[in-house]
């Protein structure tokens, strides 16, 4: 049976809510479904205890959810946006991320961030944004990013019981996606990307909503005879540089592609990496695909313009491989 | 009690003394003067309670009842700390104590300190959670999100200000015009105290009042304890925005000269008091010398616990 | 204003590959049809390839040291015809990852002697003890890339003995000409008794600066004197014999290969329009192009047009020999060291000097009867005293 990213969430949730009562869910109008129903119908099933909804208070309830995670309970705070998770910005990198490594390793905060990320039908510059490599820079967190419902499904549980903080970043533009779930399927381990699809000449590194993109754009180099790889990282902290260096030593060459803005992005310290570690391996530069350094605009002419599309890892492949456009 | 009040003073002291030779790292934060509403809380704390408290929190912890070499250890930043060197004094957890962290943030502590209440609601258990903060904390929004959420889910969390009258370096009245901390705990239905931090008696009194409330599952509580920091923000802190003569009354209202003069009128002993504080000056001289002569960590294990896993690490170690 | 493209041209007859050595333009120069633009490596040696337009070099596509095939397409030129009168260029291959790069040139590039070259493909080179630089890149900017390398180790691999470009290139041209021109050979004795006298007085009258003359400067002159008497040789073979298509194509003017021998094979430098000049005039052209022939720097059309080559290996080589045809040529001409022989004279022993010429001739062009009267005309004016020197 089909199912939608948002339905598969619920269904991960509501699952791991029956599986371990110490697992909760917490958040603004979470309750109610939360902003975009992804735990619709849960607090009637599990009680309004365990499906909790939360003031406006982004900052006290990251802080809240730490705390109830150092004594015992596995939250999933959900923060709608992850835009708004620089008001939860002191709680996470602060204390959050820190408290087993500052406890000497005393204490653990298993707690699941679940936040919405990315740009689609004009939530514009405050709702739209791709923050993910902010947490890449704070030791102590796990950062995960699926690509899809399925991935979605299984990345969600294998988090909840990961025993660590875990900033999981869905794209709101997967939302609507559809996938059927293989029954009985291993849950991923955190920690390992996956090759979305093979190919040779090429290594695309994607994560998120971009892995989609990738795969297109390595559906339409194939039609020159171009054979593209395709990595679905799932997960940014830790980066899983075995699969990347298993298929850079077999292709020689990368596009990274993901939705951020490029300054700074993951693709910057995937690239580092790459250099360093898999020097001898490169036949061409490490290229980037992202967004231009600007805010995410408002019109869906201007969204449009600014966001990477498949066409960009095509073009950035091309050149890369000295092929006309 | 008594016993415990000197424990903390003379702790500190070796702190202060050894932070000015140079053995100490870091920046640790001094509660001298403080020390009866550490003492005056825990003492109504199970081991089970938990306890949150912020950049001044050796006497918290001390209080508590952690271990006074492995505190002083951590402090000095060695590999039998408690924390094994990682967190130092602003970091201090003890967990099987129920000491669950100090932060070096300010504020930063409040939410967590619900959490542990909300888990603690959350899961049927009787155990409360106390989070120790100064009235530097009612600056920050954390501090007004988390009386409005801990009273509107009725948490079983003590929220105890020191209102020492500093925040840091810079007196209450230039902070804000609520000079009353408790004044804030009003709009948030949370009740309420202010209290006079430097009686021990008193504050044992209050304490043992609001926990009883929070016990019986009547949601948060809001101590205010006026007390007095008799040294600087942090150890080498000149004070020069303090005058001589404020500086010599605060000697006057030192709690253990205070709890002192009690105790002989209520008829103690002077030589009982001479003992019990030799017997803390031995235990805290004894946990010390012990402290001092610990491993320090070794620089290989810089990377454990970051993540439970090494796997987890994925960086280039 | 409309852009055009430059591409390569085929040069020589069995070009495959080339590898570009220099522009002899800059970007946003203006560039004349029949003015030198760049100069490629082929098999055969360093040419210069003229614009075959005119306008503006708009943007350089092949970077020095890179290769390129016949038909790629290697700079933009912009010319003032209108659009409408321009055939699109055509696109390349659509599939080629292989192909040169598109990006623009930087200007800093040629001066750059640095090795361009991808980790890989360093790593690869040092792992097979392979000098990178004699590996042309094809990476942009000419960087030296893992396919580049592999593309070498394959050549390297095959073992010793692989052959190189020119000798590929030779062994191509002469196995068409065995396989595919049916050749016989008609020889004669030349007295050079003559020649040599009039050469040396020839030569006390040139100036000091100019070449000295040599017996192949007579032996052009001769070739060429003999191939205006004698047309049915001044032409070339086209086609396939059996197809209606077949042509013999007449030569307009005579253009003579020489062909010069290099340490790992040789050229066949061609002079156009011997008949236009004098000895002295010829030696100077002769000189000029076996001495460019050494360096590998002729030009394309210097390799191209003739129908006919002499070989003449010297006073050190054989007395007599038979040369293969370079086709499309029809005849090749083989001389013979000189040297004193007893010959019977009006019936009185004498020694003369002697040189053995050995003509070989494209039997579909021409047959014994005419190969052998060409080579009697040939001799008698190399025997005689009708020279012409200056002009």
């Amino acid at each position: 049976m089909e199912q939608t990213f948002i339905e598969i969430l619920r269904r991960a949730l509501d699952e791991e809510l029956s599986r371990d009562a110490s697992v909760y869910l917490l958040g603004e109008d979470v309750a109610a479904g939360g902003a975009f129903g992804v735990t619709r119908g849960l607090a009637d099933k599990f009680g309004a205890q365990r499906v909790r909804n939360t003031p406006i208070s982004e900052a006290a309830i990251t802080g809240v959810a730490t705390g109830a995670a150092l004594c015992g309970l596995k939250p999933v705070l959900e923060i709608m946006f992850i835009d708004f998770a620089t008001l939860a910005m002191d709680t996470l990198v602060n204390q959050t991320a820190k408290y087993r490594y500052m406890s000497g390793g005393q204490l653990a905060v298993p707690l699941v961030v679940r936040t919405q990320a990315g740009a689609a039908g004009g939530a514009a510059a405050q709702h739209s944004q791709s923050l993910e490599s902010w947490f890449m820079h704070v030791p102590g967190l796990v950062v995960v990013a699926p690509s899809s419902p399925a991935e979605a499904y299984g990345l969600l549980k294998s988090a909840i019981r990961l025993g660590e903080p875990v900033l999981f970043v869905e794209h709101k533009r997967l939302y609507t996606m559809k996938e059927s779930l293989v029954d009985d399927a291993e849950l991923p381990p955190i920690g390992l990307a996956r090759i979305a699809r093979a190919g040779t000449d090429v290594t695309l590194i994607a994560y998120s909503a971009m892995v989609r993109s990738a795969i297109d754009a390595a559906q339409k180099l194939s039609r020159s005879g171009i054979s593209a790889e395709v990595i679905d990282l799932r997960t940014l902290v830790p980066l899983d540089m075995a699969t990347i260096a298993d298929s850079v030593a077999r292709t020689h060459r990368v596009v990274i592609a993901h939705e951020a803005v490029l300054n700074g992005g993951a693709g910057a310290e995937i690239a580092a990496r790459i250099g360093t570690e898999l020097f001898d391996e490169l036949d061409a530069p490490v290229t980037r695909v992202g967004c231009p350094f600007a805010p995410i605009p408002f019109a869906p002419e201007l969204e449009e313009a600014l966001l990477p599309r498949s066409d960009d890892i095509v073009t950035a492949v091309r050149n890369l491989l000295g092929v006309d456009a | 009690m008594y016993r415990a009040l000197w424990r903390i003073r003379l702790f500190e002291t070796h702190v202060q003394r050894l932070a000015a030779k140079g053995e100490v790292p870091g920046f640790p934060h001094l509660s001298i003067g403080q020390e009866a509403v550490a003492v005056g809380v825990c003492a109504h704390l199970t081991r089970e309670d938990v306890l949150f408290t912020s950049h001044r929190g050796h006497g918290h912890v001390l209080a508590k009842g952690s271990d006074l070499q492995a505190t002083f250890a951590e402090i000095l930043g060695r590999e039998s700390g408690l924390c094994r060197g990682r967190g130092g004094s602003m970091h201090l957890v003890d967990a099987s104590n129920g000491v669950l962290g100090a932060t070096g943030v300010v504020a930063g502590n409040l939410a967590l300190a619900a959490g542990a209440a909300w888990a603690a609601q959350a899961t049927g258990r009787k155990t409360i959670s106390v989070a120790f903060f100064g009235d530097g904390a009612t600056g920050a929004g954390a501090f007004h999100e988390t009386l409005n959420l801990a009273a509107l889910w009725r948490l079983p969390v003590l929220f105890v200000c020191e209102n020492n009258g500093y925040a840091e370096f810079t007196s209450r009245e230039e902070h804000s015009n609520v000079t009353q901390v408790s004044s804030f705990a009003a709009p948030y239905r949370i009740p309420t105290k202010t209290i006079d931090g430097n009686d021990l008696p008193t504050v044992y009194a209050a304490a043992h009042e609001a926990i009883a409330t929070l016990r019986n599952g009547e949601g948060p509580y809001l101590l205010e304890c006026m007390t007095f920091r008799m040294t600087g923000h942090y150890v080498g802190d000149a004070q020069h925005y303090r005058s001589k003569e404020e500086l010599a009354a605060l000697k006057e209202k030192c709690p253990i000269e205070r709890l002192q003069r009690q105790l002989l009128q209520q008829g103690v002993a002077q030589a009982e008091l001479d003992s019990l504080a030799q017997q803390a000056t031995d235990e805290v001289q004894q946990a010390v010398d012990g402290a001092r002569a610990a491993p320090r960590p070794h620089p290989a294990t810089v990377l454990d616990d970051v993540y439970r896993s090494p796997a987890l690490h994925g960086t280039p170690g | 204003m409309t852009r055009r493209a430059v591409e390569i041209p085929k040069v020589g007859l069995v070009m495959e590959n080339a590898r570009l050595v220099r522009w002899l333009k800059n970007v946003g120069d203006s560039v004349k049809a029949g003015e030198p633009l760049l100069e490629l490596e082929t098999e055969k040696s360093i040419v210069e390839i003229e614009a075959t337009l005119s306008g503006r070099l708009a943007e350089i596509l092949l970077q020095p040291d890179q290769e390129a095939k016949v038909g790629d397409r290697v700079a933009w030129v912009e010319t003032d015809e209108p659009e409408s009168a321009v055939t699109p260029a055509p696109a390349s291959q659509a599939s080629a990852p292989k192909s040169a790069p598109t990006r623009p040139a930087r200007a800093d590039v040629q001066s750059n002697q640095r090795i361009r070259s991808t980790p890989v493909a360093r790593r690869r080179a040092a792992e097979h003890n392979v000098d990178l630089g004699r590996i042309s890149g094809s990476g942009p900017l000419g960087r030296v890339q893992l396919q580049d390398v592999e593309r070498a180790l394959g050549a390297t691999d095959r073992g010793a003995g692989a052959l190189s470009p020119m000798r590929r290139a030779l062994a191509r041209a002469m196995a068409l000409s065995n396989a595919t021109v049916p050749q016989f050979n008609v020889g004669r004795a030349v007295d050079m008794s003559t020649l040599q006298a009039l050469r040396g007085e020839f030569s006390a009258g040139l100036a000091k600066e100019s070449p000295k003359l040599s017996v192949n400067d007579f032996l052009l002159q001769a070739v060429a004197r003999t191939l205006l008497e004698i047309p049915a040789l001044n032409a070339t073979f086209s086609g396939d014999p059996s197809s209606p298509d077949a042509r013999i194509v007449p030569a307009n003017g005579v253009h003579l290969g020489l062909v010069v021998a290099l340490d790992d094979g040789l050229l066949v430098p061609v002079i156009h329009h011997v008949e236009r000049f004098g000895l002295t005039e010829l030696a100077a052209r002769r000189a000029d192009v076996v001495e460019r022939a050494l360096q590998g720097r002729l030009k394309r059309d210097e390799l191209e047009g003739a129908t006919f080559s002499i070989s003449n290996l010297g006073a050190d080589g054989p007395d007599r020999f038979t040369a293969l045809i370079n086709p499309p040529q029809s005849a090749i001409l083989a001389a013979g060291r000189q040297r004193d022989c007893v010959v019977a004279n009006n019936g009185k022993i004498e020694v003369r000097p002697l040189c053995e010429l050995t003509l070989t001739v494209d039997h579909r062009v021409a047959d014994g009867r005419l190969a052998s009267s060409f080579l009697a005309r040939l001799a008698q004016i190399l025997e005689g005293r009708d020279w012409r020197v200056d002009g």
